[in-house]
C-alpha cells in the first residue's frame, strides 16, 4: 500500500514535470548561463572590449560607501531615489486608473469596441518618437498646458518637463496615461469573474457599491495582486519613455536619471559593463526583497479559486 | 508563416552557397536611407571592379545603435571587418580593438593624395588606424530667414567676443519674446565641441595625449561658465529651464529648428540634416575669435577602420582605398560622411547648394584652424559629465568657480581612468 | 418604460465620459498622421497641427526604405518573428502556467521563485553574454535568436499572467473533470485553455505588440538589411551625423500601427464573450 502510494506520487510528479520541461530546459539552457554570467561580471572591471578583470566588491563599494581612491557614486543613489519615487506614485495611479476605466470599458454600450481601441492607444504608442515629440509640445515653458494656465487662470507657470523640479513628475503622467496594458489585462480578469455571481448578490438586493467590494474585489484580487508585482518590477526597470523624451540624458540635471537609464550609460556609454552589472544586481535584490514581500502580504489578501 | 519561413531558409541556403565562393567583407557604419543609397552604389561600383569580393553592408541608425551593436559584436568575438569610428577612435585604439594600417601605407592604400592633416587625425600613438572619411568643422548656424524677417543684420564674419556679445544684445531687442538671440551652446547633451573650442582660444586645450595631460585649470573652467552665465543673464541665451526643453541631439530637439534661437552650433556636416527639417535658410559662420587664435580645427566626420581580427585585412584595406580614393566612389558618395579629404576624390566635385555652403566655410574658416587637439579619453563620459556640471552651474545650483573646479576633476579623473 | 430611459441616460452619460477622456487619447495620434503627411523640412517648424501643404510622397518615398530594401521586406520580417512568437508563448507560456498553478510538484514553490527572478534582471547586461551563446549556435543573422527563446517559455512575463488567471478558476471544475477520466492534460484542454481564454488573447495580443517593438534585440542580432525588422527600418530614417528623412519615417511610423490597431480591435470582441460557467456546472 504504501509503495503503491510512493510509486503513484513518483509518477504524479513525473507527469507534473513534463509540463514543466519546456520551460526548465529554456531556464538551463538559455537564461541561466546568461544570468550568472553578468553576476560574475558584477566583481570585474570590464570595458566589453577587452576581458574583465577580476575587482571583487570594487563595484558595489563605489556604490553603497566610498573611499579616496573609489569616491561613492553620487549619480547611483540619486538615480535610486528618482525610481523609488516614479515606482511608488505611478504604479497605484497607473493600477487605479486602469481598474476604473476598465470598468467604464465592461458596459454594454454599442460603441464599447471603438472606445476600448481608442483607450488603448497611447500604450501603442510605445516610446515611439511621436511620444517625445508630444509631451515637449504639451508640457513645455511655451506648451499647450501653460498656453491655457495663462490664458484663463492668469498664472506664471514653469516649463514643466525641462525644470528639474517637476521633470519627474511629467513622466509619472506620461506612465500613468500609457495604463493600456494593465487595463486589458483587468478587462479580462473581469470578464471571468461568473455572472451568476452578481445574479445572486442582486437577488439578495445589493448596491454597485456593495457589489463592488463584495464580489468584484475579490475575483479580481489575484488579477490586482498581478499587475500590482508587474508594474512594479517593469516600473522600477523604465528606460524607453525617459530615454526619448530626455534625449538619453536622464536631464534636467539627472531628475529623470532611472536606475535602468543610468546603468544603460554606465553600461555601454561608459564602458563600465562590470559596474552595470553589479548595478543590475543591486537592482534584483531590491525587487526581490519587494516581490516577496508582496507575496506574503498577498496571502491574506488575495483569494484564489475557492478550494485554495 | 511556416512557407515563407521555408522559402527564407532556402533563399538563405542560396545565399551561402554563392558566398562560398566569394570573399564577404562585412562593412558597418552607421547612417540614415541618403547615406546607405549612396554607400550602396559604392559597394555595387566595387564588387563590379573586384569579382569575388562581397560586401555586406549592417547599418544602423544613428551611433548609439551602431556602438552598441558593434562593441557586442567584438565582446562576442565576432566584428565586422570595417568599422566606421568617431571621435571615440582613441577609445578603440587603446583597448587593442583596431589594426594599424601602416604596412599597407603605398601598395593597397594610397595615403599621397590624402589630405596630410586628416592622415595625422588618423594616427594614434604613431600608427595609422583610421582614414578620414572627409572634414568636418565646428561652425556656428544661424536663420538667416528669421533675422531677415525681423530685420537684424547678419552676423559679421571673425568677430571678437567683444563684438560677438554686441552683436547678441542688439539681435535681443529685435526678436519676438520667447524667441532668443542664441541657443545655450556653452554646453550640448551629447556634445563638448564648443567648451573644446574655447580651450583652444583660451590657450588652455583640453588635453594632450603626448604627455598625457590638460592644460584646462579650475580657473579657465570657470571663467567659461563665467562667459556664459553673463549671457544667460542678460537674456542673451534661454535661462535653463527653457534650454533644457531642447536635448539638441538631432534636428527634431533643436531649439533653433523649432524656431526659438536665431544661432545654434553645428558640425558643418549636420548642415544638410538641419536644412532639410526647416523651409528657413541657414548659414554657417565662425566662432568669434577664431581668425586671431587659428583656435578652430578641421576633423574628420569620422574614420575606416579595420578590426583587428578580420580574416581579410588586405580587402578591407582595398575597399576602405576605394571609396576615399576612386573618383567614380567619390561621385557617388558626395559629401555626406564630410567634404572629402582625397585630392583624386575632390576633383569629382559636386553640386549640392548645402555642399557648397560648407565648402564655402572650409575655404573661409579652414584658415583660421589649427591642429585638432586630441580627444580627452573615454569621450561620452566625458560629455555627458560635462553637461551635468553645467547643467548645474546654469540653474544655480554650484557657483561657477564650484564648476570649474568640476570640470577640471573630472578631466583629470577620466585621463587616470 | 421609465427604467427604461434612466437605462438611456445613464448609457448617454457613459459615452460622454469615456469620450471627453478619449479625446486626450488620440491626440497623438492625430498629431503622428499629420505629421505624416508634412513636407519634412515643416514637421518640427510649424507647430500647427493641421498640415499647410498635403503630401503623399512621405508615404511614396518612405514605402521604398532604405533603397537597397523596402518597406513590404522589413513588414515581411517582422510579421514571421511576431507570428512565431505568438504562437510559441501561447502554446508554452499557458501550459507551464498551467503546471505552476494547478499540479502538485516536489519544487513547486522553489521553481516559481526561479521562474519570478527571471523576470528582475535589467536586460541590458545580460546583453553581451546572450549574444555570445548565440554565436556559439551559429544563429547570428538569423531570425532564430529572437523566436527560438520562446518556445522555451523564457517570457516569464505570460506565465505569470496564466498563472494567476488559473488559480482565479473555480477549482471544482477541475474535480468535476477528474472524476469524468480526465487526465491533466484533458483537463488542461477541456476545462483550464477555454476558461481562460481572456488571458490567453492578452497573450497573443501583448506578445505581438511587444515582439513588434523589440527593437535593441532585432538590432543586435541581425546583420543584412534584408533581413531587418520594422522598428529597425524606422530607425534608418534618421541620423543626428547626416541626413534624417522625418517625413518618411513618421509615414511609415503610422503603417507601422496598422497592424496593431487592425490586431487589437479584432480581438477586443474575445473581451466582451466573457465565460459561461453554467454550462460546466451540471
Amino acid at each position: 500500500m504504501n509503495k503503491k502510494a510512493r510509486t503513484r506520487a513518483i509518477r504524479e510528479n513525473l507527469s507534473s514535470y513534463a509540463f514543466l520541461t519546456p520551460w526548465l530546459l529554456g531556464f538551463f539552457l538559455l537564461t541561466l548561463y546568461p544570468m550568472l554570467y553578468s553576476l560574475y561580471l558584477s566583481f570585474t572591471e570590464f570595458n566589453i572590449l577587452q576581458p574583465p578583470k577580476w575587482v571583487g566588491l570594487r563595484n558595489y563599494f563605489i556604490m553603497f560607501i566610498g573611499n579616496e581612491q573609489f569616491p561613492r557614486d553620487e549619480r547611483f543613489l540619486n538615480s535610486l531615489l528618482v525610481t523609488f519615487r516614479f515606482v511608488f506614485i505611478s504604479v497605484p495611479l497607473k493600477l487605479a486608473f486602469a481598474l476604473a476605466v476598465a470598468m467604464l470599458m465592461n458596459q454594454r454600450l454599442k460603441l464599447i469596441p471603438f472606445y476600448r481601441t481608442l483607450y488603448y492607444i497611447p500604450t501603442l504608442l510605445g516610446g515611439s518618437v511621436a511620444i517625445a515629440v508630444l509631451w515637449r509640445r504639451l508640457f513645455a515653458g511655451d506648451g499647450v498646458l501653460n498656453t491655457i494656465l495663462r490664458s484663463a487662470f492668469h498664472l506664471n507657470p514653469p516649463a514643466w518637463i525641462s525644470n528639474p523640479k517637476y521633470a519627474l513628475y511629467t513622466l509619472i503622467l506620461l506612465s500613468v496615461w500609457q495604463f493600456g496594458s494593465p487595463m486589458i489585462i483587468f478587462l479580462a480578469g473581469l470578464k471571468q469573474i461568473p455572472k451568476e455571481y452578481y445574479e445572486a448578490s442582486s437577488v439578495d438586493g445589493a448596491g454597485k457599491v456593495k457589489q463592488f467590494f463584495a464580489i468584484t474585489l475579490p475575483s479580481l484580487s489575484p488579477i490586482i495582486f498581478f499587475n500590482l508585482v508587474m508594474q512594479m518590477i517593469s516600473a522600477f526597470q523604465s528606460f524607453t519613455q525617459a530615454y526619448i523624451v530626455s534625449g538619453g540624458q536622464g536631464g534636467p540635471l539627472d531628475s529623470t536619471m532611472f536606475y535602468s537609464l543610468y546603468l544603460y550609460l554606465k553600461g555601454f556609454g561608459f564602458s563600465e559593463m562590470g559596474y552595470a552589472s553589479a548595478m543590475a544586481w543591486v537592482l534584483l535584490i531590491i525587487i526581490a526583497a519587494l516581490t516577496a514581500l508582496a507575496f506574503k502580504v498577498s496571502g491574506s489578501l488575495v483569494s484564489y479559486g475557492s478550494g485554495e | 508563416m511556416r512557407k515563407s519561413v521555408s522559402v527564407a531558409c532556402v533563399l538563405f541556403m542560396c545565399a551561402a552557397a554563392v558566398f562560398a565562393q566569394t570573399v564577404t567583407l562585412r562593412w558597418a557604419y552607421w547612417g540614415s536611407e541618403s547615406r546607405i543609397k549612396r554607400s550602396q552604389q559604392a559597394i555595387d561600383l566595387f564588387m563590379a571592379a573586384n569579382p569575388g569580393i562581397a560586401v555586406n553592408p549592417e547599418v544602423s541608425g544613428g551611433t548609439g545603435d551602431h556602438f552598441n551593436k558593434v562593441d557586442t559584436q567584438i565582446a562576442g568575438g565576432s566584428g565586422p571587418d570595417i568599422i566606421q569610428m568617431g571621435g571615440n577612435i582613441n577609445d578603440y585604439v587603446k583597448r587593442g580593438v583596431l589594426l594599424p594600417l601602416d604596412k599597407y601605407v603605398g601598395t593597397i592604400l594610397n595615403t599621397s593624395v590624402i589630405d596630410p592633416s586628416a592622415i595625422e587625425s588618423g594616427t594614434i600613438d604613431g600608427h595609422l588606424y583610421g582614414v578620414s572619411t572627409g572634414v568636418t568643422m565646428p561652425a556656428l548656424v544661424y536663420n538667416k530667414s528669421l533675422l531677415q524677417r525681423v530685420g537684424a543684420p547678419f552676423p559679421k564674419v571673425s568677430m571678437t567676443y567683444a563684438e560677438f556679445r554686441a552683436y547678441l544684445v542688439s539681435l535681443k531687442s529685435k526678436l519676438p519674446a520667447g524667441v532668443y538671440p542664441m541657443q545655450d551652446i556653452g554646453a550640448l547633451s551629447s556634445n563638448s565641441t564648443p567648451f573644446g573650442y574655447w580651450t583652444r582660444y583660451n590657450g588652455t586645450p583640453l588635453y594632450n595625449a603626448a604627455t598625457n595631460s590638460t592644460a584646462v585649470t579650475a580657473a579657465a573652467a570657470q571663467k567659461y561658465l563665467e562667459l556664459f552665465k553673463d549671457y544667460r543673464d542678460n537674456g542673451l541665451i534661454p535661462p535653463p529651464d527653457v534650454a533644457a526643453g531642447y536635448a539638441e541631439t538631432n534636428a527634431d530637439t533643436s531649439m533653433l529648428i523649432a524656431g526659438k534661437a536665431a544661432i545654434g552650433f553645428i558640425w558643418t556636416n549636420q548642415l544638410a540634416g538641419y536644412q532639410a527639417a526647416t523651409k528657413d535658410e541657414l548659414e554657417l559662420i565662425e566662432f568669434p575669435g577664431a581668425a586671431a587664435t587659428k583656435a578652430l580645427w578641421q576633423a574628420p566626420s569620422q574614420f575606416y577602420t579595420v578590426n583587428k581580427n578580420s580574416k581579410n585585412p588586405e580587402l578591407a584595406v582595398k575597399f576602405i582605398n576605394f571609396l576615399v580614393n576612386s573618383p567614380e566612389a567619390a561621385k557617388v558618395l558626395g559629401n555626406d560622411r564630410g567634404a572629402s579629404a582625397s585630392a583624386t576624390a575632390r576633383a569629382a566635385g559636386s553640386t549640392n547648394v548645402n555642399d557648397r555652403k560648407v565648402l564655402e566655410y572650409l575655404n573661409v574658416s579652414g584658415p583660421h584652424s589649427s591642429k585638432e587637439t586630441d580627444h580627452v579619453p573615454n569621450d561620452t563620459e566625458f560629455n555627458s559629465t560635462l553637461f551635468l556640471i553645467y547643467q548645474k552651474v546654469a540653474f544655480g545650483q554650484i557657483s561657477p568657480a564650484a564648476g570649474g573646479q568640476q570640470i577640471h576633476d573630472l578631466i583629470v579623473r577620466l585621463i587616470k581612468k | 418604460m421609465k427604467k427604461r430611459s434612466a437605462g438611456l441616460i445613464r448609457a448617454a452619460i457613459s459615452n460622454v465620459i469615456i469620450l471627453v477622456l478619449g479625446v486626450g487619447m488620440l491626440y497623438p495620434v492625430v498629431w503622428l498622421v499629420a505629421a505624416s503627411f508634412k513636407e519634412s523640412n515643416t514637421i518640427f517648424s510649424d507647430p500647427s497641427l493641421i498640415p499647410k501643404t498635403f503630401t503623399l510622397q512621405n508615404y511614396v518615398q518612405g514605402w521604398k526604405g532604405i533603397g537597397i530594401v523596402g518597406f513590404a521586406t522589413f513588414f515581411k520580417n517582422s510579421f514571421i518573428i511576431c507570428g512565431l512568437s505568438v504562437i510559441a508563448n501561447v502554446i508554452f507560456c499557458s501550459l507551464t502556467a498551467y503546471a505552476f498553478a494547478r499540479l502538485r510538484f516536489v519544487g513547486r514553490k522553489f521553481w516559481f521563485a526561479v521562474m519570478m527572478l527571471t523576470l528582475m534582471l535589467p536586460t541590458h547586461v545580460t546583453t553581451i553574454p546572450r549574444y555570445i551563446m548565440f554565436r556559439s549556435l551559429g544563429w547570428i543573422d538569423t531570425f532564430l535568436p529572437l523566436v527560438v527563446p520562446k518556445f522555451f517559455a523564457t517570457d516569464a512575463f505570460f506565465i505569470f499572467l496564466l498563472v494567476q488567471f488559473i488559480r482565479s478558476l473555480p477549482k471544482e471544475l477541475d474535480e468535476s473533470a477528474l472524476i469524468d477520466g480526465c487526465g491533466k492534460f484533458g483537463i488542461y484542454m477541456r476545462i483550464v485553455m477555454p476558461l481562460t481564454m481572456p488571458a490567453l488573447i492578452t497573450t497573443v495580443l501583448f506578445t505581438f505588440l511587444w515582439t513588434w517593438d523589440d527593437f535593441f534585440n532585432q538590432l543586435l542580432y541581425l546583420n543584412s538589411p534584408a533581413k531587418y525588422t520594422v522598428p529597425m527600418g524606422l530607425r534608418l530614417f534618421v541620423d543626428s551625423s547626416g541626413m534624417s528623412s522625418w517625413g518618411p519615417m513618421f509615414a511609415m511610423a503610422v503603417l507601422s500601427l496598422v497592424p496593431c490597431f487592425v490586431l487589437f480591435f479584432s480581438l477586443q470582441k474575445y473581451f466582451v464573450q466573457g465565460i459561461t460557467t453554467t454550462g460546466l456546472k451540471g
